[in-house]
């Protein structure tokens, strides 16, 4: 019974999503005369509703479809479950949010804009398609939905990001495609090779067959670059701080505290973590992410302080919070036997990062819509997801405490000093992003406060709450309740100081010595170089195209001018069948008398 | 009915509407198109009914002697079935389109006899029996052919129709050279006798690569293997219907299938495994498939791309038949039929926004999503499937070809699979996003190049639903994959024979 009953909340949770989507052109067909229907009502809103109350209700499950592409699995369990459960409630909140985002383009729509209409129409049917896929992503078990879950979000979420249709916006759209392309034919080559090599069609059983496959450690790097483009791995960045700026405000907040867990979750399924039994190469393989993680967690770290944005210093805190991530999730491969108490600290820090952003991202809006609020209230609200990112208070220190107590077991502890350097990074992202914010908050304020009771606040105050309590309320195995022991406390809030401290120094001296930078470090970093580099070499390859076209025209015009040679040599017979006709008599007489004379010399 | 009776009355149904449409006059509209839809659907329910009887043990043969050691042999096996039902289903659909794509266009009734005889003759391929027959219904469809490339009749229909026959008829001549040689090497093989070929001495053995690779050559112009593909671009001058026909139902696939039969039902895959012939399939293939991508990337016109992006995805089927092993065979032959759900689909749409709107560059494709919403949702499905996303069939062919390819030893292969994978995003996803987010006529923006309001739907709707239903099927048969009688365990059934002894 609770089989059928799981089956049936599991299907409903993937396929309401698609269902209010195919609602939208149904609607806007029936209403064809007459004001066009407002998109983004009600219903819309309650997408990811199914798979909150799966996830909440239910708990674990599995449920199997023979018909199903290669054989459908989908499952539901102790890891799944709490990224199923923040992810559908950040989804929520977000699109709670976005009713209140996009409501003055709403207004425009019914009004009769129809540029307005077909932006607004266009987001509300790639949102929940997005979404599905991202639910379909998280409770695959199955290779193959798998990977319709992942390839259905990712090319889903471009019409996000492209929404405003401006030319930064088709930049970062751009930007966001080339990168997730070439991580999908990275994810395509690994899992062919990994199923191919294990005769599996299951997660599980790739992970399994890795471990004894020639080349296993390939397969994993293949993966773990592949996934890394979603999840902001140094240098398959690039995406990140040019698309995030530009997509609106609240699928910002899905894109760095949602969809980019997808990457984690592709590396958790695929990769052989916590086997004891996975060889030196995959050590290897976990040294190198783990370099490349810390790279990033410092390195985006001290890109992202130059940015203006405050959407730009966000999109590279996540890239330096993946980072530690990335770091985290090496650790399973450098050391296996830690791995299951990891898991867990894994798994809560992407919850707390997902939520903490999420409300971080949606307070750009806030800062840019202020609510009727006085404004150290306000300011203490933006604050405190803030803080609690650089580990100070709630999620943030009950996650740093969960993985620094099991590193520290472990015996890494210049893991877990690189790790509070990456916090000191944060500190100083998030010190940042408020004075970007408080920068433009001072403006808004001036031209008018908006109503604290709408969707906007409300959803950002509710995304506030559920990621200041997240410890309490996900999953009792994640982390330890009631928080670190008060000895433990100076340990994890040094960087936190040391961030403050350096933040604060360096606005002093930018106040008294304004730093006129000749140039600007613009968001995406890499990616201007690396597009004038390809715009260069396509220039080049072009002119080789021509030059083969050209020879390869020569090459046919050498044969046609061979066949009319041939033709024209036929012709030439023709003609010399045309002369023999003519001069037949002559010849004839020519031929008889030499015969005659022949037959005369030769009796003489 | 009688196993030879069906079978004969398969092939005779669009032979006997070939010859009644050349006798009804061009005015006879009705007349014609109750003919096409009626013949067209009685071969399918025929097709279907030996499907039936053939997963239930039935046996559909008929033969009779020609020459003394040579004879004409039509038999129906679960390949040849697979192929045949195919075209029978997309013809169907091609059928339809055909009728509202040339509404009030001259000469009918020369282009639905010949249609009708080309769909004679990519039966009686699919269905003959031994090489010979297949030679004799090969020939005879590129004859049939030739008048509806040329159909339009200008200067450059006529070029095209020039190139096609100039390859084409080499071809057939090669083809009949390696043929009679082989007769005269080990006499009348029929499909299915891998024996004959496989007791021969290791003295033969160089004569049987030589003459492999000679009737590779004779079937490598239609299935347009590089660097014999040159006609199938130049003949996009054809009128849309036409193009779905030589792309997907009858001739590129009548060259593949070609490769499929030689391989699998004369040498065998064993022998040709022994012989090293699939390495060099594989690495024809390969280049075949990256060129034809290549050259894809390059084009600025929508039919020219479609071109050559067949080049590229139907050297998928030569692909798998190179790796050896049951789930390369399973790759090769499900892709000859996901490939021409998925190639028909995007004909039919690019058909439908030159018809309707006379677009034929790609940069006039902005905003059409707007305008032509389902013509572009059955391209966007066409063509995510082509990149090998799933839930499209396209994935199911990738997957079976990569892990083929690991099965057979040749890991590299995966390596070809996700470069071609790559451009076939990098050239159809920009395509997409001109559908789907530019700015276009219907948001104010420019005007269309010559639209014209064929029906009350987006378009005529004879040219709106085979393009949503082929577009539908691709769909299914991907997320349905597992279910009996799909193409995947069709194939799956049909190389499990191959395979087990």
């Amino acid at each position: 019974m609770s089989d059928v009953l799981f089956a049936v909340a599991l299907s409903s949770a993937l396929l309401w999503p698609l269902l209010l989507a195919l609602r939208l052109p149904l609607k806007a067909a029936l209403a064809q005369r007459g004001r066009p229907p407002a998109p983004l009502d009600g219903l819309w809103c309650t997408a990811p509703l199914p798979a909150l109350a799966l996830v909440l209700g239910l708990g674990e499950g599995t449920l199997a479809l023979d018909w199903w592409l290669l054989g459908g699995v989908w499952a539901l369990d102790g890891t799944r479950g709490p990224l199923l459960a923040f992810t559908a409630l950040l989804w929520l909140l977000a699109g709670i949010y976005a009713r209140g985002y996009l409501a003055g383009e709403q207004a425009r729509a019914v009004a009769g804009d129809g540029a307005a209409e077909a932006r607004l129409t266009r987001f509300a049917l790639l949102w929940p398609v997005t979404l599905s896929g991202n639910l379909l992503l998280l409770v695959a078990e199955d290779i193959a939905s798998f990977y319709l879950g992942f390839a259905v979000m990712t090319f889903a979420a471009y019409g996000l990001v492209v929404h405003s249709g401006t030319r930064d916006a088709r930049t970062g759209g751009l930007a966001y495609l080339v990168m997730a392309v070439l991580g999908e034919g990275l994810i395509l080559a690994g899992l062919l090779w990994g199923a191919g090599s294990a005769g599996t069609t299951t997660l599980g059983g790739l992970r399994e067959g890795m471990l004894e496959a020639p080349g296993g450690a390939w397969m994993g790097l293949l993966l773990w670059l592949g996934f890394g483009v979603k999840a902001g791995v140094v240098g398959l960045h690039l995406w990140l701080p040019l698309a995030h700026p530009v997509a609106p405000t609240p699928a910002s907040a899905v894109l760095s505290g949602a969809m980019i867990k997808a990457g984690l979750v592709g590396w958790l399924a695929t990769l052989p973590l916590g086997e004891p039994g996975a060889g030196q190469a995959f050590a290897w393989l976990g040294r190198a992410m783990l370099v490349a993680g810390l790279a990033a967690a410092l390195g985006a770290a001290l890109y992202g302080v130059c940015q203006r944005h405050p959407k730009a210093v966000l999109a590279y805190s996540s890239v330096s919070q993946m980072g530690m991530i990335t770091a985290l999730v090496a650790m399973g491969l450098v050391a296996p036997a830690l791995w299951p108490a990891l898991s867990a600290a894994v798994v809560l820090f992407a919850a707390h990062h997902g939520l903490t952003k999420g409300a971080l991202f949606l307070g750009v809006g806030i800062g840019e819509h202020p609510p009727r609020l006085p404004a150290w209230l306000l300011w203490t609200l933006l604050v405190l997801p803030a803080l609690s990112l650089g580990g100070a208070l709630a999620s943030g220190l009950a996650t740093k405490w969960a993985f620094k107590s099991v590193l520290y077991d472990g015996g890494h502890a210049a893991v877990v000093t690189w790790l509070s350097l990456a916090a000191v990074g944060t500190t100083a992202l998030m010190a940042r992003t408020l004075w970007c914010q408080w920068q433009g908050e001072r403006q808004a304020r001036e031209d008018g406060l908006e109503p604290l009771v709408a969707p906007m606040p409300l959803a950002w105050l509710a995304t506030l709450l559920a990621a200041l309590t997240l410890p309490w309320w996900l999953g009792e195995g994640l982390a330890t309740p009631g928080g670190p022991p008060p000895a433990e406390l100076p340990g994890l809030l040094w960087p936190l100081a040391v961030g403050l401290v350096a933040s604060v120094t360096a606005w002093g001296v930018a106040r008294h010595r304004p730093l006129r930078a000749t140039w600007r470090l613009p968001p995406g970093d890499l990616w201007w170089p690396l597009a004038r580099a390809w715009q260069a070499s396509r220039r080049r390859g072009q002119a080789c195209l021509a030059r083969l076209g050209l020879a390869q025209g020569a090459w046919v015009a050498w044969w046609v001018a061979r066949e009319r040679d041939a033709v024209r040599a036929l012709d030439g017979m023709t003609r010399g069948e045309a002369w023999l006709r003519r001069h037949a008599a002559v010849l004839m007489m020519v031929v008889a008398v030499g015969l005659a004379l022949a037959l005369l010399f030769s009796a003489a | 009915m009688s196993g030879a009776l069906i079978l004969l009355a398969t092939l005779g149904s669009s032979l006997l509407a070939a010859v009644i449409i050349f006798l009804l006059p061009e005015r006879a509209f009705r007349a014609r198109t109750g003919l096409n839809l009626g013949a067209a659907l009685i071969k399918l329910g025929l097709v279907a009914w030996m499907v039936w009887g053939l997963s239930r043990g039935g046996e559909y043969a008929v033969e009779f002697p020609v020459l003394e050691g040579l004879a004409f042999v039509l038999r129906a096996d679960p390949l040849g079935i697979m192929f045949a039902g195919l075209s029978s289903l997309l013809w169907l659909f091609t059928t339809v389109y055909a009728i509202g794509y040339l509404e009030d266009s001259p000469n009918r009734k020369r282009f639905f006899g010949f249609f009708s005889l080309c769909v004679a003759s990519t039966l009686g391929i699919s269905l003959a029996g031994n090489l010979f027959t297949f030679l004799v219904f090969y020939e005879l469809l590129t004859l049939s052919t030739y008048p509806l490339v040329a159909h339009r009749g200008t200067a450059k229909a006529l070029a095209a129709g020039k190139v096609y026959l100039r390859f084409t008829l080499t071809a057939g001549l090669v083809l009949m050279i390696g043929m009679v040689a082989l007769h005269a090497l080990a006499g009348d093989i029929r499909f299915g006798q891998r024996e004959i070929l496989a007791e021969f001495g290791p003295e033969r053995r160089p004569l049987l690569v030589g003459l492999f690779w000679v009737l590779i050559a004779g079937f490598g112009v239609k299935a347009a293997l590089v660097p014999l593909h040159g006609w199938l671009p130049r003949a996009m001058v054809a009128p849309a219907p036409v193009s779905a026909l030589l792309h997907a139902v009858a001739v590129v696939k009548a060259g593949a299938f070609g490769i499929v039969r030689l391989v699998y039902d004369v040498y065998g895959i064993e022998l040709s495994d022994a012989l090293g012939l699939l390495n060099g399939l594989v690495a024809v293939a390969s280049v075949t498939i990256l060129y034809g991508s290549l050259r894809a990337l390059a084009q600025q016109e929508l039919k020219p791309r479609l071109a050559y992006s067949t080049v590229s995805q139907v050297s998928y089927i030569v692909l798998g038949i190179g790796l050896f092993g049951p789930l390369g065979t399973i790759a090769a032959l499900s892709h000859l039929l996901h490939q021409g759900l998925m190639k028909i689909t995007l004909f039919f749409c690019a058909g439908n926004y030159a018809e309707e709107l006379g677009i034929h560059r790609i940069d006039e494709l902005d905003g059409a999503g707007r305008r032509m919403p389902l013509t572009s949702l059955a391209f966007t499905v066409g063509a995510l499937g082509m990149i090998g996303l799933p839930p499209v069939v396209g994935f199911l062919s990738k997957w079976y070809l990569g892990t083929g390819a690991i099965q057979a030893g040749l890991p590299w292969v995966i390596a070809v699979l996700v470069a071609s994978s790559l451009l076939n995003a990098a050239y159809f996803l920009p395509i997409l996003a001109r559908l789907w987010f530019r700015p276009g006529p219907d948001h104010g923006v420019g005007a269309w190049p010559e639209e014209r309001r064929l029906g009350r739907l987006e378009t005529h709707a004879w040219l709106l639903v085979p393009a949503v239903v082929t577009a539908l099927f691709s769909l299914m048969a991907g997320v349905l994959a597992g279910m009996p009688f799909s193409p995947l365990e069709w194939a799956t059934g049909v190389a499990n024979a191959e395979y087990l002894p």
